[in-house]
């Protein structure tokens, strides 16, 4: 059993940080643009688009959660995903293993949706029942050959939008 | 044939063809194999996306179970025939090669 996850995985924390991040960016965006030639509400979508691109940023560096959810990992039902299916107490990952935990979650994120969902639930699978001691071995190998994988999908989701035709949903 | 018959797709087909009526599962694959999860995931994509491969989802309650689903892998009766065919044309690997990859340097 993996130590005991430590409180900031608190989904309160994660949006006060996000909030934090946001209010931040939003002041160091308008402080930039004030300087410049930008007349009447010219700097309104510049700084809107900071904002959000803060946002994500934010949102993504807290991987315990935020966007995971938006994966369909953890969601309602709490079976699914690093966060939740049968993640006891003392079960989760800490230290420079939860630190690969959410690479996996990142890695996932660069894949298509539904084959980032399938990647990551398979790698929690075999992850879940791999022995202890080849555990962060094959955390590694998911990490090494994610990105190649997610280029790999990407290419394919490409060529089924260019082909001609109907397109089937998978 | 749009695959190549890498030497880890080699040891793959083996262990599927080994019992081509079996479902094998992720973890099981790797073991067989020798190589390491993350590399095994990639070639069962591009053996299921050339239809030699089908796969699905164990259909059990996680909960009940205390650990996700896993994912079974078997090969297509097409694809049990063309594995055959393949791994009987293409050439042998190595046994330094395949001693590497049971080390764990299974990297694709």
């Amino acid at each position: 059993m993996m130590p005991a996850i430590d409180p900031r995985y608190d989904a309160r924390k994660k949006r006060a940080r996000v909030a934090m991040f946001i209010t931040a960016g939003a002041t160091v965006a308008s402080s930039a643009l004030d300087g410049t030639r930008l007349s009447g509400w010219q700097w309104a979508p510049w700084v809107l688009g900071l904002c959000l691109i803060i946002a994500f940023c934010a949102i993504s560096m807290n991987s315990g959660g935020g966007l995971r959810t938006r994966r369909g990992m953890s969601g309602m039902s709490g079976m699914s995903g690093l966060s939740g299916r049968g993640w006891g107490a003392g079960d989760r990952p800490d230290g420079r293993m939860a630190h690969r935990w959410h690479g996996l979650v990142m890695v996932s994120r660069m894949m298509p949706g539904p084959a980032g969902r399938r990647w990551l639930a398979e790698a929690e699978s075999v992850l879940w029942e791999i022995p202890a001691a080849r555990r962060a071995t094959a955390v590694r190998s998911y990490l090494l050959s994610g990105p190649r994988l997610a280029a790999v999908m990407w290419a394919h989701e490409g060529l089924r939008w260019a082909r001609p035709g109907p397109r089937h949903p998978r | 044939m749009g695959l190549r018959l890498t030497v880890q797709v080699q040891l793959v087909l083996q262990a599927l063809l080994r019992d081509p009526a079996k479902e094998m599962y992720g973890l099981e694959l790797s073991e067989e194999t020798g190589l390491q999860p993350g590399t095994a995931y990639p070639i069962l994509l591009r053996l299921e996306h050339e239809g030699w491969v089908t796969s699905r989802w164990e259909d059990v309650n996680p909960r009940a179970e205390k650990r996700p689903a896993r994912r079974y892998y078997r090969l297509t009766a097409g694809g049990a025939v063309q594995a055959s065919a393949a791994l009987a044309g293409a050439r042998r690997p190595k046994g330094a090669a395949l001693r590497r990859l049971a080390q764990g340097d299974g990297a694709a």
